[in-house]
């Protein structure tokens, strides 16, 4: 999966138009992202112009991400 | 059915189709999910003043923040070409103002417009065919609106139009990955500035949108595939918003000068979608990646699609049918009128990507206003075989490109 840093965001959605299973998406004034459709592969994170997007490969659940990443 | 077609995104292509649709009597509502229309900026908003003119609009002053008269280009050793004539003029506008402004005239011909709409789910007749939207206003509680045909404008996210089952997922490679600021003060002289070179931008560029009151739009697009790391063939360290930086800590003026407003975004620099129609659907503008792949430019290709598939969907209503027959008069229209300028400017991004900083130097020096002028248009032969001349092994790139 992969987290936000949603204060650095600019809702560009440049993650959403190379995400190939729709996992995110602007809803409001924010970045939604649907941690079951994710791949983990990674694109969001190298399109992000505001680098903003970390992928935490292999974890499905935002409680497992590791305190120091 | 509550409607006649329901048009999901109220931007440049969005808001013309309407305007065009609602003209001739078509009932027309517009959702678009943002709070306000033109929010958040995203884009270098240049357009070229040919492409309004034959959309026979007056630009109201508010609109825009200056009126240019053509682009300059510099090559990495800071030798420049400028290209400036009739041709070439063109406005940076205020997205914001404008946006609003092209949803307004379509509400003046009776379309109806709903902010902070989200459609989120496509609706589908037994058959599998569209038949309207389920849409949320602000989170509240969901609903379903109908329609016969269902437009898609929705910009780089398209999540509807891939609901639809058209392929908008963009490769890495066919997108550029940009950031920009608004900055001020900068002495400019109402050309559009691009500063080419594969360490200061790789595979894309540094411009400089000049605006109103020494203002500018300073903004890179480099890669999407270059991004961020070595795997995958990136280069360590590129990023957009750090290459800006670094470029704006060299330019004399740039480095003392405050920033107003950042911004950023993904363009498309790729082909078009393989196809626009299907049965009671199409896709218009951004969201079809309808997008100039030299420059990045949008809005003028989107409203010039939007009044042709606009003029076929009002057909399509005489006919009461929405099959993608009908509808398919659009999508052969555009690329037998528009389709085929991209496909000349596809190709001309392929070769600029594989020239290097000095063959760049080179071409810069050798050509003429006018030979860009002929670049710009396709016309390919005369400009290079002028580059040739002085640099002949240049030529292998282009062997390889055209095989």
């Amino acid at each position: 999966m992969i987290t936000i840093k949603h204060e650095g965001c600019i809702l560009c959605v440049g993650c959403s138009s190379v995400c190939p299973v729709n996992a995110l998406e602007v809803v409001g004034t924010r970045m939604k992202f649907y941690p079951e459709r994710c791949i983990d592969c990674g694109l969001c994170v190298k399109v992000c112009p505001a680098n903003v997007i970390t992928l935490h490969k292999g974890i499905k659940n935002a409680k497992d991400i590791p305190k120091e990443e | 059915m509550d409607h006649d077609v329901i048009v999901i995104g109220g931007g440049p292509a969005g808001s013309t189709f309407a305007r065009i649709a609602a003209g001739a009597g078509m009932d027309v509502l517009v959702v678009d999910k943002r709070k306000e229309l033109g929010e958040p900026v995203r884009c270098g908003e240049g357009l070229g003043r040919l492409e309004v003119v034959k959309e026979g609009l007056d630009l109201p002053r508010q609109c825009y923040a200056t009126e240019i008269e053509g682009a300059k280009v510099i090559a990495p050793n800071g030798k420049s070409i400028v290209w400036a004539n009739d041709d070439t003029k063109g406005w940076v506008l205020e997205r914001k103002i404008f946006d609003k402004w092209l949803c307004e005239l379509a509400v003046e011909k009776g379309a109806k417009v709903r902010t902070y709409t989200r459609a989120f789910e496509i609706l589908k007749d037994d058959k599998g065919k569209p038949n309207g939207v389920k849409v949320s206003h602000g989170g509240r509680e969901p609903y379903d609106i109908h329609a016969p045909l269902i437009v898609s404008a929705e910009g780089m996210e398209s999540m509807m139009a891939r609901q639809m089952g058209f392929k908008t997922v963009h490769a890495l490679y066919d997108v550029d990955t940009c950031y920009q600021y608004e900055m001020k003060p900068y002495d400019h002289e109402n050309l559009i500035e691009l500063y080419f070179g594969n360490k200061m931008a790789p595979r894309g560029y540094v411009w400089i949108f000049p605006k109103n009151d020494k203002k500018a739009n300073v903004g890179i697009g480099i890669g999407g595939n270059l991004t961020n790391g070595k795997k995958n063939g990136g280069i360590e360290g590129a990023a957009p918003k750090p290459l800006l930086d670094e470029f704006i800590k060299n330019n004399e003026q740039l480095k003392e000068a405050s920033t107003l407003m950042d911004f950023g975004g993904v363009i498309s620099v790729g082909a078009p979608i393989n196809e626009f129609v299907k049965d009671n659907c199409m896709v218009i503008g951004t969201a079809a990646k309808q997008v100039d792949p030299i420059h990045g430019g949008g809005i003028g290709l989107a409203m010039e699609t939007a009044i042709i598939a606009a003029g076929v969907a009002v057909k399509a209503h005489g006919k009461k049918d929405y099959s993608k027959d009908v509808l398919f008069e659009y999508e052969k229209t555009w690329r037998k009128n528009l389709g085929s300028t991209i496909d000349k400017r596809l190709l001309l991004r392929k070769v600029m990507e594989k020239i290097s900083d000095d063959d760049l130097n080179h071409a810069v020096g050798a050509i003429t206003e006018s030979d860009l002028a002929q670049l710009m248009d396709g016309k390919f032969a005369g400009p290079v075989a002028k580059v040739l001349a002085g640099r002949p092994q240049m030529l292998g790139v282009l062997r390889a490109l055209m095989s």
